[in-house]
């Protein structure tokens, strides 16, 4: 009786250490291959000299890319892609942007500690958990009601406590916590809602990006100047100028 | 049963093969829905390869098969039935997403069991014709005859069901119709247990009709416009209907209001009222606007479109090409138009602003004002009379479509050099063409469009087309406007007060300098205004050669406006792909190549297979076979060749795209099936020294036929176009008569000469023919978009003399 009793509980810690090891060696895994993707989106950004006028993502901009659990944002039969420079169905017809994308954009709105910045489509949530390891508040809305349940429960589960998100339409901004150092809006849209500009600061950036859903065709940067006055650039995410020589 | 004293099941090979081309023109239209065009024309085109499977197959085992003719008949007519549902049901049930192909290999396998599934029906369809050609191998003509007369049929039949009934009904329909085939099969015959196997088809038939609808109702991409609109809350599906061009689904979201508003300005005044969405095929949105005559309708003056009217302030009349869902019409009786012509080739978007929301619309507000015709903008402005102050091209639906570059290989006769010349010719004194285009970056369309343009003006005489154009951009719309007369100081500064106020950005005015350009939406050249200097200049040329997307201007000859894709920048494109660059490549052109590359991979081994079978136990030589090979691929190709140049004509020509479709295939068809009877008819009773004779008669009149409509058709094309509708259609199905009638004998001639010298090698002509009919859809948009329809022509009639010169088995 007594060795059987041993023997269960000898069984018991076997299966609980191997369920460490397994955990342990799928973290090494993982946290491998995001390093590999940090390295390979770096590798992208040396070639945007033209495009932004920059040559690199900030330092910091890296290490939360570095930092953030890619593989838990995306649905468990995709982790195997999930740090893969692509874009990944997350199911109710949307994606999850592609890493380099999600550093550009990230990058664009130059965040800083004290920021406080607005998302309008917190989708898998991956672009706030990025965004809440560079600013001090993340307020995030999404339209489609059980992604964003979804999307609220995971970064809850991760701690990402400065992230606050909510199920509504994001053309109306959130407006009890505007004004806001930056937007960024991964929603379709057919035009700027005025909403938004409003409650984006002066001297804030709005970063929009265009295309269908597997493919960010180009961002569009708009600027709130310190007068108040609006600009908008458009960025293609990549080096490619249509022009050639003696244009 | 001896074949030479038997009658052929004509009808039965009639019902297959007009049940058949149904099939294939349906999955188009299902596969457009479901997933998108370019996607469903890839699909269609590998699975029709089950033509070239079966001529593989029946060549090596057609001892075998003949033997049980009657089973295997009836067999394959039930089973095309059989699986041209359950196939369709089965590629629906696989998790395959198109868009995720560039990034995901792991798409290919699905891909690859759909081309098998569907492959079947066409494998079955092919199996009961070819093995009834090789049966009743004297009467080779007369089944071939049959079969496209069948063919023709189906492809008119098929358009009327769709127009009448739901895409997924009318599955059912083809496939109890394919069932119908084999019971006719089995009466034809007179084979033993009829009773048995009529039972049986009867049990089948109800089987499908009944099938749950759930099984059948087509599930859309879930990365599809509608259905992501359809999972917001407050979202209600008010109405679907479809027609054979489209499937038309309108949307009322009553919690989140829709906000459609194109590149409006930020300082618009007002937001945009109650809109309902409409979809075109489970994408592509629309709104109707809802309008009760009060409530303010700024927002429209605060788009880019709006330019016009504000160079020229409450026009008499006004011309809207592409009304849509109304909106330009909308902004036009806000701008105090006094009549409006409405011009829309799809009937159901304008029956739903006039009858089935008329009230959400307001219809009534302004239908004393409005005048609508349903027909194409160019057979519009080709018969009317009329001169206009404004002529306005609305923007197509929403951008994704041309964001993800699905519309790169439609045709669009709207904006080519003649359409714009034509338009411009409608213009009083003083009159603006407007046209707004959704913009990209970098800009493509639109550099096109100003291009084909500068091309339209200087061949309407207007030597200095610069003074005439004045070019605006939005955050992502840019329209252009040309004046029917130079601009004059006080409307270049309208145009400069109207873009200053809406913070759009100024491309091109004839005083513009370059500081007042690039100044609110930045863009890291100003390309806009750059490719408008050279487009106008004397280095046009070499601008266009050094863009690094195609933006030559569009003629009517080669009207793909929407394809930018340049074989020079492919090299750099692929470089940058890793990184976000695939979205720098659209996906029409990549697609067809790879299309091709796989079908000739694909026809390659069809036709090579069965050749160590035949090298074993055939009599026939090398040289022979050569003959045959070249032959039937000439065939293969030249005959859609020419086909498909035509239905692009008769487009033009018929000005509704359905009706060339339905009446370019019906008539090519039915009249080729006359010729191959007329065939039937001239080698009956052992004639067949008369064969080569015939071909030479019958190849010289179709190239001489299609050099005259080469050289003649541009200059009747107008004339035909301002006739009365019967009069075009007569016209059409007139010119398509002789050339169809003789295009219909080279193939039975050929494979009656097979049959004489080396009767076991019949299906494998038959199969080769099969594939290279596929390779030919495919390689006739390649080369149309390279060197136009005429070049396409020209091509067919390169092939049909080369046909004629290795005519294989005559010589032997």
């Amino acid at each position: 009786m007594r060795t059987k009793k041993c023997s269960q509980v000898l069984l018991l810690l076997f299966s609980l250490l191997a369920f460490c090891a397994q955990n342990t060696l799928a973290s090494e895994h993982y946290a491998a291959q995001r390093q590999q993707m940090v390295e390979e989106i770096s590798a992208d950004a040396r070639r945007l000299v033209r495009s932004v006028g920059k040559d690199a993502f900030s330092d910091s901009v890296i290490r939360a890319m570095s930092a953030v659990p890619r593989h838990l944002f995306v649905p468990p039969t995709r982790r195997h892609s999930a740090y893969e420079n692509r874009p990944l169905p997350i199911g109710y017809g949307q994606t999850i942007s592609q890493p380099y994308i999600v550093a550009l954009m990230t990058d664009l709105l130059q965040p800083g500690a004290d920021h406080k910045v607005l998302e309008i489509g917190t989708g898998s949530g991956y672009q706030a958990a990025v965004l809440s390891e560079l600013v001090k508040e993340v307020y995030s809305i999404e339209i489609i009601d059980a992604l964003g349940q979804s999307s609220k429960r995971l970064l809850q589960d991760l701690a990402y406590d400065n992230v606050t998100t909510r199920v509504a339409d994001g053309y109306d901004g959130w407006p009890e916590q505007a004004p806001f150092d930056s937007i960024i809006v991964t929603a379709g849209i057919s035009h700027i809602p005025p909403p938004l500009i409003r409650q984006l600061k002066k001297g804030g950036t709005m970063v929009i990006p265009v295309g269908s859903s597997f493919q960010t065709q180009q961002l569009t940067l708009v600027k709130k100047d310190r007068n108040g006055a609006i600009t908008t650039r458009q960025i293609i995410p990549v080096i490619f100028v249509p022009f050639t020589g003696g244009h | 049963m001896n074949s030479s004293h038997s009658k052929p099941p004509l009808a039965t090979i009639f019902a297959l093969s007009a049940a058949a081309l149904a099939y294939e023109v349906l999955l188009v239209r299902l596969f457009s829905i479901i997933h998108w065009h370019h996607f469903a024309f890839m699909v269609i085109s590998i699975a029709l390869l089950g033509y070239g499977a079966s001529g593989s197959m029946i060549t090596v085992f057609q001892h075998g098969l003949l033997k049980r003719y009657q089973g295997v008949l009836v067999f394959n007519a039930v089973m095309f039935g059989v699986s041209a549902i359950a196939c369709f049901i089965a590629v629906q049930q696989m998790p395959f997403n198109s868009l995720e192909i560039l990034w995901n290999t792991n798409q290919w396998q699905r891909l690859f069991m759909s081309y098998l599934l569907l492959t079947l029906p066409f494998f079955f369809v092919a199996n009961a014709i070819a093995l009834t050609m090789t049966r009743y191998h004297e009467r080779i003509a007369l089944i071939y005859g049959v079969d496209l007369i069948g063919a023709g049929i189906g492809a008119v039949t098929i358009l009327l069901l769709l127009q009448f009934f739901p895409p997924d009904a009318v599955l059912r329909i083809v496939s109890v119709l394919g069932i119908l085939a084999g019971l006719l099969a089995v009466y034809q015959l007179s084979w033993l247990g009829r009773m048995l196997v009529s039972l049986l088809l009867a049990l089948v038939t109800v089987i499908i009709l009944f099938a749950p609808a759930d099984w059948i109702e087509l599930r859309l991409s879930e990365f599809k416009g509608l259905e992501q609109v359809l999972l917001i809350n407050g979202t209600k599906h008010l109405q679907r209907q479809s027609s054979a061009i489209s499937q038309i689904d309108v949307i009322e979201s009553t919690e989140i209001p829709l906000r459609n508003a194109p590149g409006m300005s930020l300082m618009s005044p007002s937001g945009t009222p109650d809109q309902l969405a409409v979809f075109s095929d489970g994408d592509e949105m629309t709104t109707i606007d809802n309008y009760d005559g009060s409530r303010s309708r700024a927002y429209l003056d605060y788009m880019s479109s709006a330019l016009p009217y504000h160079l020229h302030a409450a026009p008499e009349n006004v011309l809207v090409l592409g009304s849509s869902t109304g909106s330009e019409l909308l902004q036009a009786t806000l701008h105090h138009a006094d009549r409006i012509d409405a011009v829309e080739t799809e009937t159901l978007l304008t029956r739903l602003i006039t009858e089935d929301y008329a009230d959400y619309f307001g219809w009534q507000q302004i239908s004393d004002r409005i005048r609508f015709h349903t027909i194409s903008p160019r057979g519009y402005t080709a018969a009317t009379d009329q001169n206009y102050d404004i002529v306005i091209i609305g923007l197509p639906g929403s951008s994704s479509g041309g964001a993800a570059g699905v519309h790169e290989l439609a045709t669009s006769y709207d904006f080519t050099v003649e359409a714009l010349q034509r338009y411009l010719d409608l213009l009083k004194p003083g009159g603006l063409l407007s046209i707004t285009l959704w913009t990209s970056t970098p800009p493509r369309d639109n550099l096109r469009l100003f291009a084909t343009v500068a091309d339209a003006l200087r061949n309407n005489g207007i030597e200095h087309p610069d003074k005439n154009i004045a070019w605006i951009r939005s955050w992502n719309t840019a329209t252009l406007v040309i004046k029917n007369g130079a601009l004059s100081t006080t409307d270049t500064q309208r145009v400069r007060d109207f873009a200053t106020a809406r913070a759009f950005d100024l491309a091109w005015l004839p005083d513009i300098t370059e500081d007042e350009v690039n100044r609110y939406q930045l863009l890291q050249q100003p390309i806009f205004f750059l490719a408008a200097k050279s487009l106008l200049s004397n280095n046009a040329h070499d601008f266009v050669n050094n863009y690094k997307y195609n933006i030559y201007a569009v003629s009517d000859d080669n009207p793909y406006f929407s394809n930018s894709f340049k074989w020079s920048s492919l090299p750099e494109l692929l470089r940058i792909s890793g990184g976000g660059g695939i979205a720098m490549i659209g996906v029409g052109y990549p697609t067809l190549l790879f299309t091709l590359v796989q079908a000739m991979v694909a026809a390659a081994v069809l036709i090579l297979l069965p050749l160590a079978f035949i090298k074993r136990n055939g009599s026939s030589t090398p040289a022979r076979r050569r003959n045959i090979v070249v032959y039937f691929v000439c065939l293969g190709l030249a005959f859609l060749f020419i086909e498909l140049a035509f239905i692009q004509k008769f487009t033009l020509i018929l000005s509704q795209p359905l009706y060339a479709v339905a009446i370019t295939l019906c008539a090519f068809l039915i009249f080729s099936g006359l010729g191959s009877l007329y065939v039937q008819h001239k080698i009956a009773a052992q004639q067949l020294h008369r064969v080569p004779q015939l071909l030479t008669r019958a190849v010289a009149l179709i190239v001489t036929i299609t050099l005259l409509y080469l050289i003649a058709l541009p200059y009747l094309t107008d004339d035909i176009m301002a006739q009365s509708e019967p009069i075009r259609i007569a016209t059409a199905v007139l010119l398509a008569a002789p050339l169809a009638f003789v295009m219909g004998m080279p193939f039975p001639l050929g494979l009656a000469a097979t049959r004489h010298t080396d009767p076991q090698l019949m299906p494998w002509a038959w199969g080769i023919n099969g594939c290279a009919s596929v390779l030919s859809a495919i390689l006739a948009i390649l080369l149309a978009i390279e060197i136009g329809f005429s070049g396409v022509m020209l091509s067919a009639i390169l092939l049909y003399t080369l046909a004629w010169l290795s005519q294989p088995a005559l010589k032997s």
